[in-house]
């Protein structure tokens, strides 16, 4: 059963070795954030009550802990293995976590480290909790140096996050000009630059208020590098604009803040960098990066439970020769192929020889098509995002955009030999242009570029299983779909994926969340994947049910013609309440299964029922592999196993009903 | 499978027929049986030529059928499901008794147990491959037109041992019996609620699937079989593969922190382990009877959420492989009622979404519902979305524009195209068009590369090579390289570069794009990047004012390294950076509680050995690393720092090689040699 509860995730029937290799590469570039947040008397000033509803409620300070609150349990699903921190500075206590009192008025909340239950905990408390707040966030009477808190944040990142490709100090404050004489600025200035050599980030999070616009040339402008200093291969910022969140007008500061750090997601490494081959001749260089990826929940783990309390294990694999019992060496391992009954050895060397025979790792176009050559059904997998690099090619990204312009215009595609990395299978993908795109505050939602979208081979193509086609429809019941169809659009006619949030991994969080902080588990799971059943009924309701009449016209039609012999279907009502008489409700349903022998399918799988019978009269055992097999198949379930194991599993269905 | 051989040397029967007379020169080399690999060798072995021309092709093809006959013949003489097959191979050559040809045809024709007969002729005339053996002998122009109508009258194939061989040149692809991954409903609307709702009983099945090349799984060479041991167990050279190798087993060892001593480490029992899941670093444990407590509650079924417009859709939105959502087989209504379904999509130009759960309590899925509609097939197209959280929403630059700091838009720029650009590349894109640039059958212009005649290339590279190494044993033979077929698409079309020399000439000359040079070699200059600026572009290192000499601080530690080194460009300075810099990096390593500053030590080493490269002074690093490793496996930095060196060699921290650096003394091997030892 253990098998069954870890897998019970979807697209886990498919790995790939391949995609696998990717994904560990690309998780390994680790981020650490730290909050710096400014706690001066004007950062804890509240707005002044107002009637509006969207009026602003919190100080900017509060805004700052809850925009880390939110940040704090998004990364823990997103990025699992990444860092935080928050620091207070200007506070009367100081505190770093340990006995050093070298920073006066800085006080680290939370440690930077991979959070933890009662890193939440904490936060969210001191945002429920206002004594307690109160006693924390106190400003100090002397103003702290800035020069301080940066070298503060130095320290931190050295000695917690000393080998973080990527590390960023989220710097909130209403102070455009935090010194008062010359030479406290240029020390500030100094530890910016040794912050920068670290290879650490400042990304400032500015506050203006209402009678004061923050200005950051006044001195930040000096503090604040362009580029991430570490990490070459991290997509280009976009020149940064960075929005000043105004405190105390309309729109929350929180969401200001929130947008503007969504702004900032991680900056994760490119997933490759390569020669683009637009034709002979002529490469230009590309980086990729994947924009869209399945979000996963984390997989179990094992806990050891002989202690205090639970702690997570760490497994090592050895290899055993099986003959000797010897501890092997990776490098003493042969691969071997299973072939006729004998094992097909190769050379380390000759699997390089035959893994690699396709040439280095490119992008290389070999024709054009038009767009509708790629029809939706030709999809293996996600497709991954290029943008042009000038590192190898001088000019890469003009003629990048003249490509994608001419095939965003022309509505064409590249056809194109695509591989990856050195070890990857030699794909043939299809290059789409991706326009940009941006919402109504000029934010950008799709970033402009190209996508290569993997095509199948003849290998990968299913045929469509047999059926036969007729009946077909009729116009007039196509009309009637239609209409339903008009009825019930997408806004915009679109499909925004922000609109629906996974329920499984909200829910898996939630759950361990509650378990983790030891609170109540909540019941009821809020999916917004559900169908709005009511404004269906609103909107198509009439429409369907003249759907329904002319679908019991044209079936009577089709019945008539033909001269199999339907099986009579009571119209069943199981599940659906009163009016059988009327036909407003056409229903090609039939959900009793029928019992075994009228064989109009399932020659192959048996039914539930039949297997439930079988399981309780015992005759379970006597039926093939194959049989089991094919059941737990349909179902879902492991075919692994002996028949025994098989047998198990199948009787474990039904005693979970 | 079974091989009959005829005009061989011998005559061996195996005891196939009652009497050897009038079979002579025949030798069934195996019965039917299933082949594996030792079996080919064997046969290999076998196959020679022969020096007599006596033997009746029409005798050992009846040996052929007893053979099939007998073993597909039922105990109680019912012919067995078998698919019946004879591959008659021959060049045409030898006399033949045709006395009894109708006889044989009707055996195998026979409607009980149909065998299907296939003959390849070696240099027989084909027309069709417009070939024609030159000189032919009448006798062989005579065998050839018997066996022809033979073979036709028997509703056989008829072919050349040429075109079989071409044959397998191309890839077979493997057919795989559909299973369904969903049986239930597509729905609108809450029937449990409301009456006016559609619900169409529907299947699902793959469209698309990856096939995957075998994989391979480890062994080990045998180590109790070296020296004379070996003769025995090996089985002589025809099986060469075998006997050596041992397979490997995995042994998972688990540790936990030791919460007694902070920062060791200690082995756990197996059964004292339970599951969980992390939530941050904190472990959660959820005991076996709360297993599914994190799962969500959902119940099977394919629920249409609202429809969109086709030509809106993002077609790089799709995360997943595609599947057929087909009606229930012999279910009238549903097969009607899907098919309004995808008619009014295909007319309306829209796409379906609709939320999937396939199983009870799996988690749901956004899918895609596209509607499919060609000559032979009408079928709805499923392909999965993805959800809020799989949207990674990096930003990037505009292409078609430059904004300055300043907020203004500029559009002339050296990496915006210019209109020369723009127009060649236009050409360029519409003259490499492969949408009509094959021929079909009837000589029509027809899409070029279609994804059906594409064969995945290594899946079938492994396979090639498998099969290639079982029949070829010696280890010195070179491998061959992938047949031309699975490398068909690697490049554009010949003729189409030819037939677009012109535009690409212009295209280039537009883009003007330039190989950025290998780093300028030559030593003395050391021409650094230039140092990053801040937004205002202050210059920082003006403000640190011209100190020639910056004390490497053990606070500051990286900082001060960087900065010193960018104060000045002596050797000797760089020397004196780099010994206090490693002085430091001892102590680190040296005052370690376990391996508590190992990372910090490592990151130190890190930018210590990239900018002591970039300064093209590798011998300085070298000799550190050198004495460092010596240092952590003579135990003289405070104890067993072994897990340090791992590290390191683990990072790849070791000697910068001539590779590396080409002021290095050190060889590519020598730089791999010092990861060995300890």
């Amino acid at each position: 059963m253990a098998a069954d509860w870890q897998n019970n995730r979807p697209g886990g029937e498919e790995d790939d070795d391949d995609e696998e290799i990717d994904d560990t590469s690309y998780k390994a570039i680790k981020d650490a954030i730290l909050f710096a947040i400014d706690v001066s008397s004007s950062m804890l000033e509240r707005p002044a009550p107002s009637d509006d509803k969207r009026a602003e409620r919190d100080s900017p300070v509060s805004a700052a802990l809850e925009c880390a609150y939110q940040l704090m349990q998004q990364r823990i699903i997103s990025n699992p293995k990444d860092m935080m921190g928050i620091l207070l500075f200007g506070t009367e206590q100081s505190d770093l976590k340990d006995s050093d009192n070298t920073f006066q008025n800085c006080y680290l909340l939370s440690d930077l480290d991979i959070p933890c239950a009662r890193d939440v905990k904490q936060l969210r408390d001191l945002l429920e909790n206002e004594d307690e707040a109160a006693k924390i966030l106190k400003p100090s009477k002397e103003r702290v140096a800035i020069s301080t808190v940066l070298f503060c944040a130095n320290q931190i990142f050295t000695t917690k996050a000393p080998n973080f490709s990527s590390r960023r100090l989220f710097l909130v404050t209403d102070n455009d000009y935090p010194v008062n004489v010359k030479q406290d600025k240029d020390t500030a200035i100094t530890r910016a630059r040794d912050l920068y050599d670290l290879g650490c980030t400042i990304d400032l999070f500015p506050i203006s208020h209402q009678d004061h616009l923050f200005d950051r040339t006044k001195f930040y402008d000096d503090l604040v590098y362009p580029t991430s200093p570490s990490d070459p291969d991290a997509p280009i910022a976009v020149p940064s604009t960075t929005k000043i969140a105004k405190s105390g007008d309309g729109i929350s500061l929180l969401k200001q803040l929130l947008s503007s750090i969504n702004s900032r997601a991680a900056p994760r490494r490119a997933l490759f960098s390569l020669p683009f081959e637009i034709g002979p001749d002529l490469r230009i260089g590309v980086k990729g990066f994947i924009l869209i990826k399945r979000q996963e929940h984390v997989k179990s783990c094992n806990v050891w439970v002989g202690g205090e309390k639970p702690q997570i294990v760490t497994a090592s694999t050895t290899h055993m020769a099986d003959d000797t019992a010897r501890v092997v060496e990776k490098g003493e391992l042969r691969k071997a192929y299973k072939f006729g009954g004998d094992s097909i050895t190769f050379s380390p060397e000759e699997f390089v020889q035959i893994r690699q025979c396709f040439g280095e790792p490119i992008i290389r176009i070999i024709g054009f098509k038009p767009l509708s050559s790629l029809p939706i059904w030709a999809n293996v997998g996600k497709a991954s995002f290029i943008y042009p690099s000038e590192a190898d090619f001088v000019g890469s990204t003009r003629v990048f955009s003249a490509l994608q312009q001419k095939l965003l215009k022309s509505r064409k595609m590249a056809l194109s030999w695509f591989i990856a990395r050195k070890n990857a299978a030699p794909v043939l993908a299809a290059i789409i242009p991706g326009e940009e795109r941006v919402d109504e505050s000029g934010e950008q939602t799709m970033p402009p570029g190209l996508w290569i979208v993997p095509l199948p081979f003849a290998d990968d193509i299913r045929q469509c299983p047999e059926h036969k086609h007729e009946p077909t429809s009729t116009p007039e019941l196509t009309d009637k779909m239609r209409v339903i169809m008009e009825q019930l659009q997408l806004p915009k006619g679109v499909y925004e994926p922000n609109k629906y949030p996974n329920p499984d991994l909200q829910w898996f969080y939630k759950i361990l969340q509650a378990m983790a902080l030891e609170e109540e588990i909540p019941e009821k799971v809020d999916d917004k994947t559900v169908p709005k059943y009511r404004q269906i009924e609103k909107r198509a309701a009439p429409y369907i049910i003249e759907y329904g009449e002319q679908f019991e016209l044209d079936l009577a039609k089709v019945n008539h013609s033909s001269t199999s012999i339907l099986p009579s279907r009571g119209k069943t009502g199981a599940k659906r309440p009163k009016t059988d008489g009327d036909d407003d409700e056409p229903k090609p349903k039939k959900r009793i299964k029928k019992e075994g022998g009228d064989g109009h399918n399932d020659d192959d799988v048996i039914t539930d029922e039949q297997m439930a019978k079988m399981c309780s009269s015992g005759t379970v055992q006597k039926q093939s592999v194959a049989v089991l097999k094919s059941y737990l198949k349909a179902k879902g379930l492991s075919t692994a196993g002996k028949k025994a194991d098989l047998v198990d599993r199948v009787q474990d269905q039904f005693l979970d009903d | 499978m079974s091989v009959v051989g005829f005009r061989t040397d011998d005559t061996d029967l195996q005891g196939t027929m009652e009497d050897e007379e009038g079979y002579e020169n025949i030798t069934v080399f195996s019965g039917l049986q299933q082949w594996l690999l030792p079996d080919v060798r064997k046969l290999q072995n076998r196959l020679r030529t022969s020096s007599t021309s006596e033997g009746d092709l029409m005798s050992a093809l009846v040996v052929a059928i007893q053979q099939i006959d007998t073993a597909t013949t039922g105990k109680t003489g019912n012919p067995l499901k078998f698919k019946r097959r004879i591959v008659v191979v021959t060049d045409g050559r030898g006399a033949m008794d045709i006395g009894d040809l109708e006889h044989i045809q009707n055996k195998i024709k026979d409607s009980s147990a149909p065998i299907q007969l296939t003959l390849l002729g070696v240099d027989f005339d084909d027309s069709e491959n417009g070939y024609k053996e030159e000189d032919k002998d009448d006798h062989k122009r005579k065998n050839e037109e018997t066996l022809k109508e033979f073979v036709e009258d028997c509703d056989g194939v008829f072919g050349s041992l040429a075109e079989a061989v071409e044959q397998l040149q191309i890839p077979r692809i493997k057919e795989v019996k559909p299973t369904p991954s969903y049986r239930g409903t597509l729905s609108l609307g809450d029937a449990r609620t409301y009456d006016a709702t559609i619900s169409i009983d529907v299947e699902r099945y793959p469209c698309t699937m990856i096939a995957k090349p075998p994989s391979a799984s480890s062994f080990v060479t045998r180590t109790d079989l070296a020296g004379t041991q070996s003769s025995a167990t090996v089985t002589g050279e025809d099986d060469p593969m075998n006997g050596e190798l041992s397979a490997v087993r995995n042994q998972r060892v688990y540790q936990v922190e030791n919460p007694d001593e902070p920062g060791q480490k200690m082995n756990v029992e197996a059964d004292e382990l339970e599951r969980g899941y992390e939530y941050g670093r904190t472990a959660v444990h959820i005991s076996e009877s709360d297993a599914n407590v994190v799962n969500i509650e959902t119940s099977p079924g394919l629920e249409l959420l609202g429809f969109l417009d086709a030509t809106k859709f993002d077609r790089y939105l799709p995360m997943s492989r595609s599947n057929y959502i087909v009606p229930q087989k012999s279910n009238v209504q549903a097969k009607l009622a899907l098919s309004s379904f995808i008619h009014a999509l295909w007319e309306a130009d829209c796409y379906a979404v609709a939320r999937l759960v396939t199983k009870e309590n799996k988690p749901p899925l956004i899918v895609l519902l596209v509607p499919r509609i060609e000559p032979e097939i009408e079928v709805l197209v499923e392909v999965e979305l993805p959800f809020e959280e799989d949207m990674r929403r990096y930003k990037f630059p505009p292409l078609d524009k430059k904004l300055t700091v300043s907020g203004k838009t500029i559009t002339e720029h050296k990496d915006l195209p210019s209109d020369e650009l723009m127009q060649s590349m236009s050409d360029y894109v519409d003259a490499m068009d492969l949408s009509t640039f094959d021929r079909d059958d009837d000589g029509e212009p027809a899409e070029y590369a279609k994804m059906e005649d594409a064969y995945s290339p290594l899946l079938h590279r492994v396979n090639q090579m498998i099969r290639w190494r079982a029949t070829h044993a010696d280890p010195s033979l070179p491998l061959p390289d992938p047949s031309p077929i699975l490398t068909k698409y690697a490049n554009p079309p010949a003729e189409l570069i030819q037939r677009t020399k012109d535009q690409l000439a212009a295209l280039k000359k537009a883009a003007d794009v330039k190989k950025v040079p290998p780093k300028a070699k030559g030593r003395g200059k050391r021409s650094r990047a230039e140092r990053e600026k801040p937004l205002s572009g202050l210059d920082v290192d003006e403000l640190l004012g011209n100190q020639k000499r910056i004390k490497i601080d053990s606070t500051n530690l990286i900082p001060s390294f960087k900065q010193t080194l960018a104060a000045t460009d002596e050797l000797e300075a760089i020397q004196e950076a780099a010994d206090a810099m490693g002085t430091e990096i001892r102590n680190l390593i040296r005052n370690s509680v376990a391996d508590s500053a190992y990372n910090r030590a490592l990151e130190a080493m890190r930018v210590m050995r990239d900018e002591i490269t970039e300064l093209e002074e590798p011998e300085i690093w070298n000799v550190f690393v050198t004495d460092l490793k010596k240092e952590l496996l003579g135990k003289e930095l405070g104890g067993d720092r072994r897990e340090m060196w791992w590290k390191i060699r683990g990072n790849k921290y070791g000697l910068v090689d001539r590779k590396r650096c080409f002021a290095s003394a050190v060889s590519e091997e020598q730089a791999a040699e010092f990861y060995r030892g300890a």
